[in-house]
């Protein structure tokens, strides 16, 4: 009998790991992909080979990637990016750490209070959240981020919009800034040199500007684990968990297994509560079963696995809210064409950011080639020039929005991608309960029946759309204030990233899976610690760093109500996960 | 066996670019292996299947080239028949219609699972009305034979791979696009066609009330219905998005065993990316805005 058995080592999982090893619980952490202990072997940082769907290093499967990629299903025109693996999408993501904004907590009461999405909200207050940010902040550690010249050219843009810089964590208007991320600050010579032989740890420290976060972060070339520059889960908190005893008195090391995918959740009624008490997984590898018995069961899947995981385990859906207001952030994507460098492939993927609430926000995103190719050619406005599918909204970009392909996307890149400044405009989109997961009518495959994302991307709110086009035309007027010559709208069609509230909690029980603590109304025991579970799509910041926040909450709310302890996270001072005696243990590990 | 298909057979063999592979000017089959094959009962058309198999093959790569092209367009005949010569490589040189086959065919569990009733739905439901179609004189058991083992072929092959109903869609659209396309240069109907047909080819897929996809979602029970139809709406973005992707990678230099590059990307040829290759990191370190380092509520 463990006592706490966590599904899943994405972004979420591994807080709670962490958190309660720390505690000295006996705590095994599930992983369905591969656990990359050695990206040195095991990565190259090239597109195809890291972030090809079907068969990169970064794909959701199996570790073996001659065996198929696991297949999903979504009957629109979308795409789903989820990864397996240790890290999950922490592994491909930019390191981005802003805090939600206030306005989606419950006690949020300025004018504009009912901008934001209403229904929705987080069921606590926002000053009840600033603790955790803060100790997932010093944890990361999150720091504001250096500049390179793409960030540069942004800020230029920014400046003449006529908003103030942020210099708080907590965003309390309108206001642009370098990002709050989990990237560690160049040292040395990080930064300063292209000479492979000076980027070596301990002569560089920290990011050495690659500009291969989307493939995964490795670097610098000798680091510990724990002081790669990236802090995704993989290099912050899976490290921690994994030597607990060395940094916590009392504490314990998580058990790891990966490759290994959880089929089932068991439950049996006590005291005529249905309650949680274990687990079944499969080996990929081998295909053999076990079975293990929990305390308490806490899911970090991930908000399309979760909804099938508790459909496959047959387990209650009173209100029917398992696998609804699967939200994403209707990501849009704006593309200036400069005459001036631009330093876009370089650096951080994203280092610098525009804040607007209640509408969203824009960052800059630096992109490698195929990448880019793709974000500009994943549209619902069809083909420029051509055709456009109903939608090629005008506005202060030119042309109408759609696909740039072929010849023109040939000419816009030919003066080179490092002449290009792209923004990513990030949407505060309302949960919507039609925006869901079930299960696929397709076959099934070893785990059981696939999940099936639906998403009606052209019904969304009055509220979404209306916030979508705002900030697709802050992102214009940024660029043209930038210098940019031309520049290209592309509608995207959903790119599901930064996918949330699929098992959210809430303030009502007939719109919400989860209670104020994160447990499962339906079945006690039952806990839920990733984007899944976050009430609502946080007012347009990046949910990282609110999903882990929440997750340090659920793992004191754990330890409190089936463990008998106190919490911690206002008593105690966190250790930050770059720590030397993490590093040592995990060289005494071999890790 | 009924050994004379209608003329709505005919034509729709035509479209989708199998009529005119097979057997038309350039075609890959002999006739007389069609009409050595006797019209009755028994097992003789496994040997027209086994010889259909690398045509629809080679039918599938000629027209994901056309598709390719498309989405990068370069030096072949293929971008300087659709009216875009470039000076510059494109998705041809960067092996991106072999990337888009590979991802098609690997796309679990289609092989099995999706393709097959697709590409039932494409062999059995699809007549054609209101098409003139350029005349091919193949006789009515000549084309019997075809039929059949066109039929035999998608409705019974356990490895058919998604990228030959993938082309069939593509063609049979194209003819509708443009019906001339049944006859020309290139093995398939789609490759055939101008830059801005093959956009129309798109906007008749993508569209959100396509015809095609109503007609065959028709042919499949439910719940599977809307599978079918959801999922040919999401390879009308699919197939241009992956096709971009993979000409911008280092798909076709990249070494699996040493895991280095043999060559120079085309991607990076056309994008400036990496102009000395591979790095461990950039001096691209300016500072820090306003020089602030941190920040509190």
């Amino acid at each position: 009998m463990r006592d706490v058995i966590i599904i899943g080592a994405g972004g979420g999982g591994p807080v709670v790991a962490k958190e309660l090893a720390a505690k000295g619980l006996d705590v095994l952490l599930l992983e369905a992909g591969p656990r990359h202990a050695d990206p040195r072997e095991q990565w190259t940082s090239f597109e195809n080979d890291a972030n090809n769907p079907l068969s990169g290093y970064f794909r959701l499967g199996p570790e073996d990637r001659s065996r198929p990629a696991w297949f999903r299903e979504w009957s629109q025109n979308s795409f789903v990016w989820q990864l397996s693996g240790v890290g999950g999408t922490t592994q491909h993501f930019y390191g981005n750490y802003p805090r939600a904004y206030p306005g989606v907590f419950n006690d949020y009461d300025k004018p504009d209070r009912a901008e934001y999405d209403v229904n929705h909200r987080f069921p606590f207050s926002y000053g009840e959240m600033v603790p955790y940010f803060e100790w997932v902040e010093a944890t990361a550690p999150v720091m504001t981020a250096a500049m390179g010249a793409k960030e540069q050219t942004f800020f230029r843009g920014c400046e003449t919009l006529g908003l103030p810089v942020q210099t708080t964590k907590t965003t309390l208007g309108p206001s642009y800034r370098p990002q709050e991320n989990a990237v560690l600050q160049p040292g040395g010579n990080a930064g300063r040199t292209t000479d492979r032989n000076l980027l070596t740890y301990p002569q560089a420290t920290g990011c050495t500007h690659c500009g291969y976060c989307f493939q995964g972060c490795m670097r610098p070339i000798g680091a510990p684990r724990n002081q790669f520059a990236k802090r995704s889960t993989d290099n912050s908190y899976v490290p921690m968990a994994l030597t607990a005893d060395a940094w916590a008195s009392g504490g314990r090391p998580v058990e790891l297994i990966a490759d290994a995918y959880v089929t089932r959740i068991h439950a049996e009624s006590r005291g005529g509560a249905l309650t949680a008490t274990g687990v079944t997984w499969r080996e990929n590898e081998s295909g053999a079963e076990h079975r293990e018995q929990a305390k308490v069961v806490v899911m970090a899947g991930g908000c399309t696995e979760n909804p099938r995981l508790w459909f496959n385990s047959g387990l209650p859906n009173p209100n029917d809210w398992v696998g609804r207001g699967y939200t994403d952030h209707f990501f849009d994507w704006v593309v200036g064409s400069m005459d001036d460098y631009t330093g876009n492939p370089k650096g951080v993927g994203s280092a610098a950011r525009l804040d607007f609430p209640p509408y969203g926000g824009l960052e800059n995103v630096g992109l490698p080639p195929a990448l880019n190719a793709f974000a500009t050619t994943l549209s619902d406005s069809g083909i420029r020039g051509q055709y456009t599918n109903g939608r090629g909204a005008t506005g202060p970009w030119d042309g109408p929005a759609g696909r740039v392909i072929g010849p023109e996307f040939k000419e816009l890149i030919s003066g080179g991608l490092d002449r290009l400044l792209s923004v990513l405009v990030i949407t505060d989109d309302d949960v919507e309960p039609d925006n869901r997961v079930t299960l696929s009518a397709l076959p099934a495959d070893e785990n059981g029946p696939i999940p099936k994302v639906t998403f009606r991307q052209r019904n969304r709110t009055a509220r979404t759309n209306r916030n979508r086009e705002f900030m697709a035309r802050k992102a214009a007027e940024l660029l043209r204030g930038a210098g940019a010559k031309k520049v290209y709208r592309i509608d995207w069609a959903p790119l599901i990233l930064h996918v949330q509230s699929s098992m959210r909690m809430g303030e009502s029980e007939r719109n919400s899976v989860l209670d104020t603590n994160a447990e499962a109304r339906a079945v006690k025991r039952l806990f839920i610690a990733d984007n899944s579970a976050l009430a609502n799509a946080l007012g347009g910041p990046n949910p990282t760093l609110t999903t882990q926040a929440l997750a340090t909450r659920t793992a004191e709310k754990i330890f409190q109500r089936y463990f008998g302890g106190d919490p911690w996270v206002r008593e105690e001072s966190p250790v930050v996960s770059t720590d030397s005696r993490i590093s040592t243990r995990l060289g005494e590990l071999g890790l | 066996m009924n050994s004379k298909p209608p003329l709505a057979r005919r034509a729709f063999l035509a479209r989708i670019g199998l009529l005119g592979a097979a057997v038309g000017a350039g075609g890959l089959l002999p006739r007389s292996a069609l009409a050595a094959v006797p019209a009755a009962e028994g097992d003789p058309l496994s040997g027209v299947v086994g010889l259909l198999r690398p045509v629809l093959a080679e039918l599938s790569r000629d027209t994901l080239n056309g598709l390719t092209v498309f989405v990068v367009p370069g030096k072949d005949r293929y971008s300087a028949a659709q009216g875009t010569p470039s000076d510059t490589p494109g998705a041809l040189e960067a092996e991106g219609t072999d990337f888009l086959m590979n991802a098609l065919d690997n796309f679990v569990p289609f092989p099995d699972q999706l393709a097959k009733p697709i590409g039932a739905a494409l062999a059995t439901g699809l007549a054609d009305t209101g098409v003139e179609l350029p005349g091919l004189d193949l006789l009515p058991v000549q084309l019997g034979t075809l039929d059949k083992a066109l039929r035999a072929l998608l409705e019974n092959d356990a490895t058919l791979p998604l990228s030959l109903p993938i082309a069939s869609t593509l063609n049979l659209l194209a003819t509708q696009v443009n019906p001339l396309a049944v006859n020309g240069p290139f093995l398939s109907p789609f490759a055939r066609l101008s830059y801005a047909e093959k956009a129309r080819v798109f906007q008749l897929l993508e569209g959100p009330d396509s015809d095609l996809v109503a007609l065959l979602d028709v042919h499949f029970p439910e719940p599977l219905k809307h599978s079918v139809s959801g999922l040919l709406k999401f390879l009308g973005g699919a197939l241009i998005e992956f096709a971009t992707f993979g000409a911008y990678t280092e798909y076709a230099v990249f070494d699996e065993r040493t895991k280095q590059l043999t060559g120079r990307p085309v991607g990076w040829q056309l994008t400036g990316y990496q102009p000395d290759g591979p790095v461990e990191g950039w001096d691209d370190f300016i500072g820090y805005y306003q020089g602030r380092t941190e920040v509190h509520d």
